[in-house]
């Protein structure tokens, strides 16, 4: 029988499989930021231990880091505590770190593909569970615990149990592909599949409508692949994935070479089996908005805010979640979805912050302003797409429309440094989750694409996009 | 293990909830505790006792990456979260860590245990006992790995099986 691309990943990294026990599995990239690191390291100084690989680690600094002015002090204290945690640990264990001012500083899922670090066929690992962002290279990259941060420092390697492969077909054209994004078609996969669908599995992405996308927008879908509670996603490479990688900073040498191995190779087999399977039809899906408290609670941009009954099919544990997330969303069933205002727009995170979703969004609100009751940032991914869009002209369209420029970072998507919602605000957000309190305190998210939250941030409220010329 | 409930009678905890971002910033585990479940339920850090037990629904855990999630409630006395289903990662960072035990439950126990009850789990039988109400339930065994890194006290002194 066939295989899948996650087994032929999978046999090609395994170096102690035994019956009754997790399979040792080989690392050939890892990733590490400020925040679940400092444990990791602590316990190998504790134990007398070196980092195996330091050749094969890569750190930056994301979570934390101020998205204002970089040449200012850092006023948090534990912030920068974090920060100079990171660089004495890189310094120590010879780690090469992309500190708060190198050029290739961003968010870790961002770098990591722009500068060729993240290569098809191989395994990535990083205390991060959006991780799985990596998989649009046909990587098989898990987001992993300070535990397994620390094992995989000392060994190169983790223990798994191994996951089982998940098809999703893409079938379909959009019609409208300013309008309807990789965004909406991730969403309405979880829509469909629940927050607990992927659970267990690694999901392969398949079909014309996922060939069809760039490499920034397969990130997108890879990126949410743990919002559907998957352990990794993936989408076979191809030539869209070589021609992306070629010439990267950190590209390999042997490149052409590595290309010639994986064609051909780096597929899903065709007499292979999956254990699970999900079509979704793209035709005629809208753009997405979330209205609840987790990714799953999500509808049409034309739809109205379902009553908990409706949502819940007869469970009562989705019912009562419904009312809890209807209470603090503060949203009344069957308020039209382009009815509810917004107060902030955040156009940022590991899931929309690349040059393609700024982009998309600049075509949006090219000469014209934000509404007067909305405060609006745009906090590109990494300094290289910083700069890409600085180039185009991309910080001047957002600026002239009155929209915050920023420094790269993942700032308001997790609300660890000081770009958050106050109580009660509500913010039409790019990035992945819309869980109570990730954004702030008390902060309300609605997810949607960039260019749902550049028109919302023209509107005052939600519109659907397919409405407007994009061209 | 013996010990009261706190019942959350929903799917899907998440661990901005079971410890919000603002926090991972905080390496000190017993000022990290105050902050558990501060998300969802402001009065648990005064509530929680040493040795209690968390009951809830399915794909607890579910989010992100951060350790930091069962550390907080490991270090506010929590010995076991009971739940339909877990979320992978929340998990594994339970087990490797040895920081609490993550144990899936039927249907049964989900609905018959309330909050405050008292109940002991004893996973050598996979059996959970309901004191107050005087009721059985049974847990879904570890499997044989995940039972053997617990038995071991954790990923780094587990050791795996010699030939």
């Amino acid at each position: 029988m066939g295989k899948t691309l996650f087994e032929k990943i999978w046999e090609s990294h395994v170096v102690v499989e035994k019956q009754n026990n997790p399979t040792l599995i080989y690392i050939d990239r890892h990733l590490v930021h400020e925040v679940t690191s400092p444990q990791a390291f602590d316990g190998l100084r504790q134990n007398n231990r070196k980092v195996r690989r330091p050749d094969l680690t890569i750190a930056t600094m994301d979570h934390n880091v101020p998205t204002t002015d970089r040449s200012l002090p850092i006023l948090d204290q534990t912030s920068s505590v974090q920060i100079k945690t990171l660089e004495k640990n890189c310094k120590d264990f010879g780690i090469k770190l992309f500190d708060i001012d190198s050029p290739n500083q961003g968010i870790v899922h961002v770098i990591g593909p722009q500068l060729g670090i993240t290569l098809p066929g191989t395994t990535i690992v990083c205390g991060d569970s959006h991780t799985s962002t990596h998989g649009a290279f046909g990587a098989l990259a898990l987001g992993i615990g300070t535990s397994d941060v620390e094992h995989v420092l000392a060994s190169q390697t983790m223990w798994l149990e191994k996951p089982k492969p998940f098809e999703i077909r893409v079938e379909g054209k959009r019609k409208n592909p300013h309008a309807v994004t990789a965004k909406d078609i991730v969403l309405s996969i979880i829509k469909n599949i629940g927050t607990g669908g992927g659970t267990g599995t690694v999901i392969e992405y398949r079909g014309e409508g996922i060939t069809d996308l760039s490499m920034e927008q397969r990130m997108t879908i890879c990126n949410m692949s743990i919002e559907a509670g998957a352990r990794a996603g993936l989408i076979a490479p191809d030539e869209k994935t070589f021609e992306y990688l070629r010439n990267r900073e950190y590209t390999p040498k042997n490149y052409e070479s590595l290309v010639d191995s994986w064609k051909g190779h780096l597929k899903t087999d065709r007499d292979a089996k999956f254990e699970k399977e999900f079509i979704l039809h793209i035709d005629d899906i809208a753009p997405q908005v979330s209205w609840g408290t987790n990714p799953g609670m999500t509808c049409d941009v034309t739809d109205s805010v379902p009553s908990p009954d409706e949502f819940s099919n007869g469970d009562p544990n989705q019912k009562r979640g419904a009312e809890k997330a209807l209470d603090y969303m503060a949203l009344e069933p069957g308020t039209l979805i382009e009815d509810i205002k917004i107060d902030r727009v955040f156009i940022g995170s590991c899931t929309n912050a690349r040059l393609e979703d700024l982009i998309e969004a600049s075509k949006v609100i090219k000469g014209q302003k934000i509404s007067s009751h909305v405060k609006a940032m745009v906090v590109p991914g990494s300094q290289m797409v910083k700069k890409q869009a600085e180039a185009m002209g991309l910080d001047k369209i957002f600026i002239n429309a009155n929209f915050e420029w920023r420094e790269s970072g993942c700032s308001m998507c997790l609300g660890m440094n000081p770009d958050i919602l106050s109580p009660g605000e509500r913010c039409a957000s790019t990035s992945n989750r819309n869980f109570e309190g990730r954004q702030g305190t008390g902060g309300r998210t609605h997810l949607v694409s960039p260019v749902m939250a550049a028109a919302a941030a023209i509107h005052g409220h939600f519109v659907d996009v397919r409405k407007l010329d994009l061209s | 293990m013996k010990g009261n409930v706190i019942k959350y009678a929903r799917d899907n905890i998440d661990t901005d909830v079971i410890i919000p971002g603002t926090y991972l910033k905080i390496h000190d585990y017993a000022e990290l505790a105050t902050h558990a479940m501060e998300g969802l339920d402001p009065d648990f850090h005064s509530k929680v006792k040493e040795g209690d037990f968390i009951l809830s629904g399915k794909n607890f855990g579910c989010g992100s990456s951060r350790e930091h999630a069962p550390i907080a409630l490991s270090h506010s006395g929590i010995k076991a979260v009971l739940a339909l289903s877990f979320a992978r990662i929340f998990y594994r960072n339970a087990v490797d860590g040895a920081f609490l035990l993550p144990i899936e439950i039927e249907q049964d126990a989900y609905d018959g245990i309330s909050e405050g009850d008292e109940i002991s789990i004893d996973v050598s039988v996979n059996e959970i006992k309901n004191i107050t109400k005087n009721q059985t339930y049974k847990m879904k065994p570890f499997s044989e790995i995940i039972g053997k890194i617990i038995a071991a006290g954790g990923l780094f002194k587990y050791k795996p099986d010699q030939d």
